[in-house]
């Protein structure tokens, strides 16, 4: 449904007007991750605005008066779809209009999981690189329809950045099969590596749910550590946005080793190491060698 | 003896077994010797639902420190006593001094204060749910928090042992109070404080439910029991901690959540309480029993 | 018997109120005329002599020997006007509550007598004026209506009664073996022995007062003020502890109770003050229970005046 709605958005933005060269075109993305993809391939063509920032929770976001008039002001939004952002809706109807809009994961192949203790569609699509191949392809394309002046630009930068993603996809592949098989799996408390575990063949294991709303039962909790202890799972991380303290609680009691920081929904800021969508990812794969590896 | 083996694997091995159950026990236990005495003094001084007031009225000191600091715990849980202080003295210098009763003006006071938190934490840009990052878990106990479970627990017996008299004459016979001593705002003052000691410690550690729960279930539980004041404290403390280990053994074999078992235990002994306590129980008052010679 | 002796130094009844002592010094050294501590004003009462240890005079004697100086047990109104929110309860009373004194304050309904004896008590202070007692040290002893207390809270008779001892002990010293005793005693004498155990809200409303007078004892004050003590009591209670009261004031203390019933004023009380908002009369008890002054008092209460102007005599 969505996917038409977007194809006919799409279409009805080919009789747009020509955006002024000199000014960039405004863009709003949903969170940081996605507000990175439209920098890499709209380069200076386009100024984005984020709604989620850096190191926020777009689980919890509640839009503001000031993110309505945002999305007013734009050309074009872009969100994740796939449920991630429930708030889209009433920010949308809020900002009064029916901003253009796309949705970047058109066309991934999803799964469903337990995520919150319910099974519904896992929204976390950029933790597997050839998704984001997609999502960029799907960027690039909406952006060439708003500002077809700059299709050109787009279009370079966009095989510019599918070699990246290419080269990153690959790297990790060779990071994940340098570590033994039997020491492919952690336990991190948020339930966003879904993509990862199935495309790189990384077993992820949560003892509590994605948000923090979910409280853990002692039951879970002692599943979880006879389970580190008996299969031998060499790591527990921790996550940037819910409770540390459990996790930590089991690493110490099951013996693991306690990862580092793994991103899952959100970028860091400037000075941190996963300022963008490739730093993240490198980022994160470095933290799972020097835990995994022997 | 297969039944005593049977029983020993119900009760005791999942303390054996594993170092969070203990920790867990340990931590509500010290919860109950600290938090069971304040609360049946707030129960008798008709102040039931100062607790989950307080739950919300520290909401701006720990915004203040999550504006300073970031999602630091030391910085927001000092910034949540701060709050929590300032809003209990502010509550108690109204009730003396204006013509509003102690339930308005406490109300009065968290209100404004929730308000405040909510703006201060909007200032930030995003809306992080800083009381769910604020709040522990009963599994998560590390030894800080222990410590800090600790600590706080023996300045409120200290503090209760010195305010002690003062305190049951501000109760029972305030006008009393004042024509003898200055006391009776110290006393005052001193229990308020003492209240946001332990809710604020108990926030930290073990949630609000929880914390908010077993200072007062086990209080109202116990005023089945016994007609003095001693009694009664001594028997909502052992309630307390009768409720925090049935609690964990059924969240460890059931798979609940653990904080609201305890709490849902502790309700369980308070149903039980109402209807066979000995002073004053359903069933007691139910059965036809001969009257006392004097 | 102070009665038979018209207090001629306090002629409250239809003079003008006479001037008020500017000064504490010119109450001890006897030169205003209104004021009643000079040992020679005294009489016929018993002589007064200082007696050190007044807790063993507590220990039962009867005959109720004086315990401590006259002078540190009266008590001084200045033109005292007391209200809530600027409407005066009670307008300018001037006077004296003689050392040693029983004084009963009477007066119909909104007279503002409870709001007198709470300013004695410094409950509250006046809207003008001052009320002064001859010494800061001296101790006074409160007993309010009895709405006050909480009833439901768990604690014992005895516990109660041991509050009492507050003034001695402050909130940190142990019960010692004679304090125990001596609430026993006071137990005793307000025929509660044995009660020691029994908790607060187990007791009837007469048995309720007599662990307050009980705890009255144990206080062991100069000043004695008692608010309405015998509403809704049984005739036996109010008989026991009327006994109680005479003791104490055979012991010299001051006392001034608030009362309803003028028959116990007219047989136990020496000294009335009749109150009506403004003091309608105040001096021995003969003088004041007069028909005629009975009935300008209920004719003096009227309404809160919600557009009054500012008092012309006010200071």
């Amino acid at each position: 449904m969505l996917r038409l709605l977007t194809l006919c958005m799409c279409l009805s933005l080919l009789s747009g007007t020509p955006a002024n060269a000199a000014e960039p075109v405004p863009i709003v993305a949903s969170f940081s991750i996605l507000g990175d993809l439209v920098h890499q391939i709209g380069g200076d063509r386009v100024s984005v605005d984020t709604l989620v920032g850096p190191e926020e929770d777009a689980h919890v976001f509640d839009p503001a008066p000031r993110d309505a008039a945002r999305l007013a002001a734009a050309k074009l939004v872009v969100i994740n779809g796939l449920g991630f952002e429930g708030w889209i809706d009433r920010l949308i109807k809020a900002s009064g209009g029916a901003p253009r809009l796309v949705i970047a994961s058109v066309g991934i192949s999803s799964h469903r999981a337990l995520i919150d203790g319910r099974e519904i569609l896992d929204p976390h699509a950029w933790q597997d690189v050839s998704n984001v191949r997609i999502y960029a392809r799907n960027i690039a394309d909406a952006l060439i329809s708003i500002d077809s002046e700059g299709g050109n630009v787009y279009r370079a930068n966009l095989a510019r950045f599918d070699a990246y993603l290419a080269a990153l996809d690959d790297e990790i592949h060779a990071a994940i099969s340098a570590i033994p098989s039997e020491r492919r799996k952690i336990v991190t408390t948020h339930d966003a590596f879904g993509y990862f575990a199935l495309a790189y063949g990384v077993e992820m294991i949560a003892p509590q749910g994605v948000s923090t709303e979910a409280e853990a039962s002692a039951k879970d909790v002692a599943r979880i550590i006879r389970q580190v202890k008996s299969e031998k799972i060499p790591a527990v991380f921790l996550e940037n946005i819910s409770d540390p303290r459990l996790a930590a609680q089991i690493a110490a009691e099951s013996g693991a080793r306690i990862g580092g920081k793994l991103y899952s929904d959100a970028l860091s800021k400037e000075n941190a190491p996963a300022g963008t969508y490739i730093a993240m990812m490198k980022a994160n794969i470095r933290e799972l060698t020097k835990a995994l590896m022997p | 003896m297969t039944g005593f083996s049977y029983l020993y694997d119900l009760l005791i091995t999942p303390f054996t077994d594993f170092a969070f159950m203990r920790r867990a026990l340990v931590g509500s236990i010290a919860l109950s010797i600290g938090a069971c005495p304040i609360g049946v003094f707030l129960m008798l001084r008709r102040m039931s639902l100062v607790g989950d007031a307080m739950a919300h009225a520290i909401l701006p000191g720990a915004a203040l420190g999550y504006l300073f600091a970031g999602l630091s715990l030391g910085f927001m849980t000092a910034g949540g006593l701060i709050a929590g202080f300032v809003v209990a003295l502010l509550a108690g210098l109204v009730t003396r001094v204006t013509i509003l009763k102690e339930d308005a003006a406490l109300a009065s006071f968290y209100l404004i204060s929730l308000a405040g938190g909510v703006v201060l934490v909007s200032l930030r840009g995003s809306n992080v749910d800083l009381l769910h990052v604020l709040f522990g878990s009963v599994l998560a106990l590390d030894d800080i928090t222990l410590l800090l479970l600790a600590a706080s627990t023996t300045v409120s017996l200290l503090a209760l042992a010195l305010l002690f008299r003062p305190l049951v004459l501000e109760c029972v016979d305030p006008l009393f109070l004042r024509t003898v001593s200055q006391s009776g705002s110290v006393a005052h003052f001193g229990f308020l404080a003492l209240v946001v000691l332990n809710l604020v410690a108990g926030f930290h550690a073990l949630g609000t439910l929880l914390s908010v729960g077993l200072m007062m279930v086990p209080a109202f539980a116990a005023r089945f029991w016994s007609s003095t004041l001693d009694c009664t404290i001594l028997t909502a403390t052992l309630i307390g901690m009768i409720s925090s280990g049935v609690g964990i053994v059924i969240s460890y074999h059931a798979g609940t959540p653990t904080g609201p078992t305890i709490i849902l235990s502790a309700g369980g002994l308070y149903i039980f309480s109402i209807l066979f306590g000995r002073r004053n129980g359903l069933f007691l008052r139910l059965l036809p029993r001969k009257h006392l010679a004097a | 018997m102070i009665e038979e002796t018209p207090l001629s130094s306090c002629p409250w009844s239809d003079a003008p109120q006479p001037p008020p002592p500017r000064s504490r010094r010119s109450i001890a050294s006897g030169k205003c005329k209104n004021c009643c501590i000079a040992d020679a004003d005294v009489g016929d009462g018993p002589a007064y002599r200082r007696v050190g240890d007044h807790r063993l005079d507590m220990a039962g004697r009867s005959g109720g020997a004086p315990m401590t100086n006259p002078r540190t047990g009266s008590i001084q109104l200045n033109d005292v006007t007391l209200g809530y929110d600027r409407h005066p309860a009670v307008h300018h009373i001037s006077g004296c509550f003689k050392a040693g004194s029983l004084t009963a304050v009477i007066g119909p309904n909104g007279a503002g007598k409870s709001t007198l004896l709470k300013a004695i008590a410094g409950m509250l202070r006046p809207l003008s004026g001052t009320i002064a007692r001859a010494s800061e040290t001296s101790r006074l002893a409160y007993l309010p209506q009895l709405a006050e207390l909480d009833r439901d809270f768990p604690i014992s008779v005895e516990d109660l009664v041991g509050t009492g001892f507050w003034s001695k002990m402050g909130p940190f010293r142990r019960y010692r073996r004679e304090d125990r005793l001596l609430i026993d005693e006071a137990l005793e004498k307000v025929g509660l022995a044995g009660f020691n155990k029994r908790m607060l809200g187990t007791l009837s409303g007469g048995q309720l007062q007599r662990v307050l007078f009980a705890r009255l004892m144990v206080q062991d004050a100069e000043m004695i003020l008692i608010d309405e003590p015998f509403a809704a009591i049984d005739t036996k209670t109010v008989s026991d502890l009327m006994g109680l009261v005479r003791h104490w004031h055979g012991e010299g203390r001051t006392i001034i109770a608030v009362l309803h019933d003028m028959g116990l004023v007219a047989e136990f009380f020496p000294d009335s003050l009749l109150l009506a908002r403004e003091c309608v009369a105040w001096g021995a008890t003969s003088h004041v229970l007069t028909p005629d002054h009975l009935a300008k008092a209920r004719s003096m209460i009227e309404a809160n005046d919600p557009h009054a102007d500012e008092c012309e005599r006010a200071a």
